[in-house]
């Protein structure tokens, strides 16, 4: 196993069209070609998914869990289940609004809220101490990419960016935005192409480019990236490539290295290969982190092979466990949880589909090492039943507020939970 | 995934929409009965819920969380269908749970196109090769999010299938895509026999 990390610098022009017409057409079935054959046979059951069902021993009816688009009754909220470390209280922050994830606050402390398949944006905003929420965009393919830039809120649908300028000036009436779709430039493939967006310590605009299938061969200089670009879209860099689909990641605060969440492939087996916490190395800009030949920590694909399937891939710091599917990673720097949770990351796991018995539903901690490595441990537990084997929701994204306290989102219920620390009353010792 | 994404499917042109907007009573719009919005829907999905009209797809046996959601998607405009739009665009939460419970207790029948035997074989491997019943069921009667597709129209099914192909079909698990990806029009003619059948 080579573990050796490669350092480049990609820009994409470099790489554009590299593998466009070449392994992926070639590999292409050809479908009509013989009626009465067999039925086609694996690996793979289609251009963008090389995967084989039968050799992963899965039950095959496994599919993801739909979003429901009606929010859950306040009172059915299961804000009960939530269990904490001790001294760590969680509440409803706001409620209402189905499908909400991702989060960013704007400088008066509006809370923007983005979806997937719900196509909204939420605005929620404090009125006499409580929570309203209201839709402010709706219609748009999966807007899950949010930023905040000097008053401008940057929506990234699926292949459509927009920029609305003083947002919370106008929160009644957002108005035209500035269309910057073509700017950016972005891929028009959908699966894996809803947005994660973030503005790194640079002030650059990073952008998650998911990898357009399950397991397939991708063009790495379009597909399996995160990219960084001016606020304008303009001087894109990949900054990192081989990676399936990230919808998470975040800077450390000292080091200021970004890292990132990397869901694992489907359809091979209940155990994984397990997703990933990764850490671009300083120096190491555009390295590969080994997607679609090479998994987890150093696990050769099953189904998309070649020789050295690791060689040159920067492995993870961290697993975060099989199918848990980790979105929102947030470093903490708030001064209201205790002293050892400073500069540790926050990760929210949607919890698995393709898994029979479900995992995640969960918010873990990584606590990053000194080696560059992290060490991942529970906070936030209760949402999965392991004896019914059922979910009561899914925690998404994460924020910390200015108080220190930290807001989770949860997709299937609407609702945000605000998780807030209080030192636990110290017992009078006797003597 | 049913209701097409394009405009108007050739069969749904303006004669059928005029009409429908005409029987429509333009003040009870906001507020209007369950069994009145039940009616309106009959007019092209049919009197039982299965469609006798070109491309216009069936609803009846439609899995209720799907009629659900792609009512909430249309009412938003996630799915932009004009011809649905008059009809989408007043409903509350209450008529979307109304809706699918009405159209999810009908009775699934086919619709009465010519299914062509010697497409079943074909269909029946496509089906096998590219999991449809991972999502949509063995039985391809559908679940959740996943509509029905057994008993659907031939017409509409390889219409709705061109349009994840093509990229023209929006509100949907974005698996769809890579489950029809790199597919042929005589793919999906195969399928949608094989579907319409069973």
């Amino acid at each position: 196993m080579h573990h050796c990390m490669m350092r480049t610098a990609l820009l994409a022009g470099t790489v554009l069209g590299f593998v466009a017409a070449g392994p992926v057409a070639a590999q292409q079935p050809t479908p009509t070609a013989t009626p009465s054959a067999a039925p086609a046979a694996p690996p793979g059951f289609s251009p963008m998914d090389k995967s084989n069902p039968s050799a992963s021993q899965q039950d095959t009816n496994l599919k993801p869990h739909p979003t429901p688009p009606i929010a859950t009754a306040v009172d059915k909220i299961p804000v009960d289940k939530l269990k904490l470390p001790a001294g760590f209280k969680a509440e409803i922050w706001s409620h209402g609004h189905p499908g909400g994830r991702t989060m960013v606050e704007g400088p008066k402390g509006t809370i923007f809220m983005g979806t997937r398949v719900i196509g909204r944006v939420y605005a929620i905003t404090n009125k006499d101490g409580k929570r309203e929420a209201k839709v402010l965009l709706q219609g748009l393919t999966q807007p899950n990419g949010l930023a905040m830039k000097d008053g401008s809120l940057y929506v990234f649908a699926i292949n459509k960016v927009f920029r609305y300028d003083n947002i919370e000036d106008k929160l009644d009436n957002p108005g035209e935005p500035v269309e910057l779709t073509a700017k950016f430039n972005l891929p028009d493939t959908i699966h894996h192409n809803w947005k994660y967006v973030a503005f790194g310590p640079d002030n650059k605009l990073y952008v998650q480019v998911g990898s357009n299938c399950n397991i397939c061969e991708i063009n790495p200089g379009v597909h399996g990236q995160i990219r960084r670009y001016d606020a304008d879209g303009s001087n894109m860099e990949i900054m990192a490539r081989g990676i399936r689909n990230t919808v998470g990641f975040d800077w450390h605060p000292q080091t200021k290295e970004l890292w990132f969440n990397d869901n694992g492939r489907d359809w091979a087996g209940n155990a994984g290969p397990e997703d990933e916490l990764n850490r671009i190395p300083k120096g190491q800009e555009g390295a590969n982190f080994g997607f679609p030949y090479c998994h987890a920590n150093g696990i050769a694909d099953p189904d998309v092979k070649r020789p050295n399937p690791c060689a040159g891939v920067v492995l993870p710091a961290a697993l975060l466990g099989p199918h848990a599917a980790g979105l929102g990673l947030k470093f903490y720097t708030g001064s209201m949880f205790p002293k050892n949770y400073q500069n540790v990351a926050f990760i929210a796991r949607h919890g698995s589909w393709n898994r029979e018995k479900k995992f995640g539903y969960d918010v873990v901690i990584a606590r990053p090492q000194s080696n560059g490595t992290a060490k991942i441990e529970p906070f936030m537990t209760g949402l999965l039943d392991d004896q019914k084997n059922e979910f009561y929701g899914r925690p998404s994204y994460l924020l910390q507020m200015s108080d220190g306290s930290l807001l989770v989102s949860d997709e299937t219920n609407g609702a945000i939970y605000r998780i807030s620390y209080q030192p636990p009353q110290k017992t009078s010792r006797a003597h | 995934m049913f209701l097409s994404q394009l405009p108007l499917p050739p069969a749904f042109g303006p004669a059928v929409a005029l009409l429908l907007l005409a029987a429509m009573p333009a003040s009870s719009a906001a507020e209007m009965p369950l069994s009145e919005r039940i009616a309106q829907c009959a007019g092209c999905h049919g009197e039982d819920g299965n469609s006798q009209l070109e491309k216009i797809p069936s609803l009846a046996g439609q899995p209720e969380f799907f009629v659900l959601n792609q009512l909430f998607l249309m009412r938003e405009g996630v799915r932009k269908i004009e011809a649905m739009m008059p009809f989408v665009k007043d409903l509350k939460d209450d008529d979307l749970s109304g809706l699918s419970k009405h159209f999810g207790s009908l009775a699934p029948k086919a619709s009465g196109e010519a299914v062509d035997p010697a497409q079943l074989q074909r269909g029946a491997e496509l089906v096998q090769a590219r999991r449809c019943g991972s999502c949509h069921l063995p039985t391809l009667a559908g679940q959740e999010q996943a509509p029905r597709i057994a008993k659907q129209r031939i017409d509409y099914l390889i219409y709705a299938l061109k349009a994840f192909r093509d990229g023209t079909r929006s509100g949907a698990e974005t698996l769809m895509s890579a489950s029809v990806a790199g597919m042929s029009d005589a793919d999906f003619v195969a399928l949608a026999h094989y579907a319409a059948s069973r």
